[in-house]
């Protein structure tokens, strides 16, 4: 190194000690192997699934698939449609309940009373929430809804889904109202904007990518939940024509088909499962890039 | 109006720089003090060795102003200084100019003492003893006044300018008389009329001095409200 | 709060007067009476007494913390936004005080304008940011949105730099065209009062100089107070200046009187830069 400087001029490296370098290189660089190889060791399962469900759903793909009942037990032929239409119909109904609650509770949490006590019961409820089993929520929903009805239902279905989702976009909300710069507030407040209107104006469409990100993120894991349908909305081999009526939905069709001794059933199993897959990653896919935050 | 100046400045640059500023007017004045001594001696006393160097230290004085003028300037714009300091600056700058000029009026008084000298000695001269004494007065009272921040003297001194201006008055009709009498010493007579007009405006410069120093503590502008 | 005599000694007479003075005290429009702040327990202002005139440019200075945001946010009552605060005494526009349970706060802020320290535009175009508080008040109309738009931008010296741009997102203007036009948009309903919280500390000095220019134009229409850091712009644009020190007021008077002869000691070691 003192090659490089001119005579006379004091080294500017001198006393960086050298002697310590060559070990601290090694274990950096270990270090780095490890994490590399790590990471591509978590692709490993995601990766096998993706191949597994692909090969193994693509061959019965095809309109029919879409458009026709499951056939009987040991029968031929057929499709998924009312499955698909079930699992969006609950999907459905249960953003129409967690999307407006969740949303709304995060406005009030967040912009109305940050600091009373309901705001702090309401998070951290939120919080205790996120972490229910699933299959608890359809135990309580059955216990409230299709006892009280007497019936299995899409609708106890789509509120078993809601109660799963909730908390998520709660607190997703909350985290995105959050992110809002405090001088969109100020500014909005200083030329004499209500807090509604500043919340509805300025807020809730500055937050609104991110809220809508946690929302779709709710509508992929919704969508694949199997638990809480079970005993709400039982299944069906027909198409729904009321909301009162048991609902099919991919999930429960995965598990019931999947169990049956007749490979057509396996095969539509299979390829539930794949529909389902993509799904859920178009609805990942789709919170990534239609809701990426606006001009900064 | 007595104002003590305060505390440094947080940056001290700036109370160096105000502090230097201040050294260099009172520089020149005690320059210019001696250089009038100078002079008046070498009237009175006939002494051409004291008005040869109240000329020859003249130059230092004119630098002196120079400097004087580049500091405050200088302080103006590094600092923008306001309120006390700026009117502080800007007097210094005058009180210099006035000093300059004081001292231009020293080096007239040698050089007519000298040529005075080279004839036999007058007794009018002696006319002109009060107003050497109260001229001289008038200017260092001036220069306390400047160091001292003393208002209070300041405001006193104008006072004695109209008295300084009488004894001008005095002394010119009494030399008129005397050139009507003795044509043969005119020249001599012109000259003592000239140095006490020298001493008379020395003495309005030394009331300007007062004036600045009265704006720059009190901020109180003196001039002009009539005598 | 009325001036002292100039002081002089005693026989001589007081200093000649330039130029029209203003003498505070002559004028009711804001009155600030006996005013106290309270940020929970703590006393941010004590005993404040204040009376700021029309249509002149009017300067809060004084250290850090010492009370001047603190205050200017009370003449729009922004602070009420902070949980816990409370105050005493009173705060007073054209004689209605603005903790009158009859005024609204929604209207008192619609008659005052705020600049912020930092410019802060709404996420939307220059156009919409100028209308919203024409929008929130139920003015929709295109043709008035318009004018008020160009009226503004005018206002800002801003019109002839956006005016090709106006449905562009105003996060891409710079920072000293944002600060204009939030000042732009702080005059869009036309308030009679502009506050403005340190606006150039985050300007290089040309933008500082044209939002000074913009203020001296402004204030043929607008009484503004403007809280800066900054003595020398103090000087430069307002013509009463306010000293604040830990939450008190210290002097009120002309700027001209401030800057070249304080009636206190506390300002003259302030301004002089004698200070701490």
């Amino acid at each position: 190194m003192s090659s490089r400087t001119t005579p006379g001029t004091p080294d500017f490296f001198a006393g960086e000690g050298k002697g310590t370098s060559v070990f601290r290189l090694l274990r950096n660089n270990i270090l780095s192997v490890l994490c590399v190889s790590l990471s591509l060791l978590t692709l490993v399962p995601l990766f096998s699934i993706v191949v597994l469900v692909v090969g193994n759903g693509l061959p019965l793909i095809s309109t029919s698939l879409f458009t026709e009942l499951p056939p009987p037990p040991g029968g031929d032929g057929g499709g998924i449609g009312n499955a698909i239409v079930g699992t969006f119909l609950m999907v459905g109904i249960s953003l129409v309940i967690s999307v407006p609650v969740g949303i709304l509770s995060a406005v009030y949490v967040n912009e109305y009373a940050p600091v009373s006590r309901i705001a702090s019961s309401v998070r951290f409820v939120a919080k205790l929430l996120t972490g229910i089993p699933s299959i608890i929520c359809g135990v309580f929903v059955f216990a409230a809804v299709v006892m009280t009805t007497q019936k299995f239902s899409a609708l106890a279905g789509g509120v078993a889904l809601s109660m799963l989702i909730l908390p998520t976009i709660l607190l997703t909300a909350e985290q995105a109202l959050l992110g809002v710069p405090n001088s969109f507030r100020e500014a909005s407040f200083g030329v004499g904007a209500t807090p509604f209107q500043t919340i509805w104006r300025i807020v809730l469409p500055e937050a609104m990518p991110a809220i809508m990100t946690g929302v779709m993120l709710s509508v992929a894991r919704a969508a694949g939940e199997t638990a809480p349908v079970l005993f709400t909305a039982l299944f069906s081999q027909n198409w729904i024509h009321s909301l009162m009526e048991p609902a099919a939905s991919l999930s429960v069709l995965i598990y019931n088909f999947a169990s049956l001794p007749y490979p057509y059933h396996i095969k539509l199993a299979w390829s539930a499962s794949l529909v389902l897959v993509t799904l859920v990653t178009v609805a990942n896919v789709l919170a990534q890039v239609i809701f990426r935050p606006r001009h900064r | 109006m007595h104002r003590e100046p305060a505390r440094p400045h947080t940056l001290t640059n700036f109370t160096t720089a105000l502090d230097q500023l201040r050294k260099s007017v009172l520089m020149m004045s005690s320059l210019t003090q001696r250089n009038l001594k100078n002079a008046i001696r070498g009237l009175q006393d006939r002494d051409d060795d004291s008005c040869n160097n109240c000329i020859a230290a003249d130059e230092e004085i004119d630098l002196l102003e120079i400097q004087v003028d580049r500091e405050g300037i200088e302080v103006m714009s590094r600092f923008q200084p306001v309120a006390s300091d700026l009117r502080e600056v800007v007097s210094s700058i005058k009180i210099g100019a006035n000093i300059e000029r004081i001292a231009d009026l020293g080096v007239g008084i040698a050089r007519r003492a000298r040529k005075l000298n080279e004839h036999a000695s007058l007794p009018e001269v002696h006319l002109l003893d009060g107003a050497t004494v109260l001229a001289q007065a008038m200017f260092d009272d001036a220069v306390r006044a400047f160091a001292e921040r003393n208002t209070f003297l300041a405001v006193e001194l104008k006072s004695r300018d109209g008295e300084l201006d009488r004894m001008n008055r005095e002394i010119t009709d009494a030399l008129i008389d005397r050139m009507q009498d003795d044509s043969a010493n005119l020249p001599a007579y012109l000259n003592l009329i000239f140095i006490s007009r020298c001493l008379e405006r020395i003495g309005d410069h030394a009331c300007n001095v007062a004036e600045d120093v009265v704006f720059a503590v009190n901020a109180e502008d003196i001039r002009h409200l009539g005598k | 709060m009325i001036p002292s005599e100039i002081p002089g000694s005693p026989s001589t007479p007081p200093v000649l007067a330039l130029t029209d003075d203003f003498a505070p005290g002559e004028s009711n429009f804001i009155k600030v009476r006996d005013f106290r702040f309270f940020y929970g327990k703590k006393e941010a202002l004590h005993g404040i007494n204040l009376e700021i005139p029309s249509r002149k440019v009017t300067a809060f200075i004084g250290p850090s913390g010492c009370g001047k945001s603190t205050l200017l946010r009370n003449f729009n009552r922004m602070n009420e936004l902070i949980p816990g605060v409370r105050h005493e005494g009173d705060i007073t526009i054209h004689g209605t005080s603005i903790y009158d349970p009859s005024v609204e706060i929604i209207a008192l802020r619609r008659r005052i304008g705020m600049v912020f320290q930092k410019s802060n535009p709404f996420p939307m175009s220059i156009y919409e940011n100028i209308v919203y508080p024409l929008r929130i008040a139920g003015q929709n109309s295109r043709q008035v949105l318009d004018e008020t738009v160009e009226r503004c931008l005018r206002s800002a010296a801003l019109w002839d730099e956006v005016k090709d741009r106006l449905h562009e997102s105003a996060l891409g203007l710079s920072g000293g065209q944002m600060q204009r036009l939030c000042i732009a948009r702080a005059v869009a309903s036309r308030p009679e009062i502009l506050l403005m919280d340190e606006p150039c500390s985050a300007l290089d000095p040309i933008a500082t100089a044209k939002v000074e220019e913009l203020i001296i134009e402004l204030k043929k229409d607008f009484t503004i107070i403007i809280v800066t850091h900054n003595m020398q712009q103090a000087s430069r644009v307002s013509e009463l200046t306010a000293l604040f020190y830990l939450g008190n007021l210290i002097e009120f008077d002309n700027t001209r009187k401030i800057f070249t002869n304080p009636s206190k000691k506390q300002t003259e070691e302030y301004i002089t830069g004698r200070f701490g």
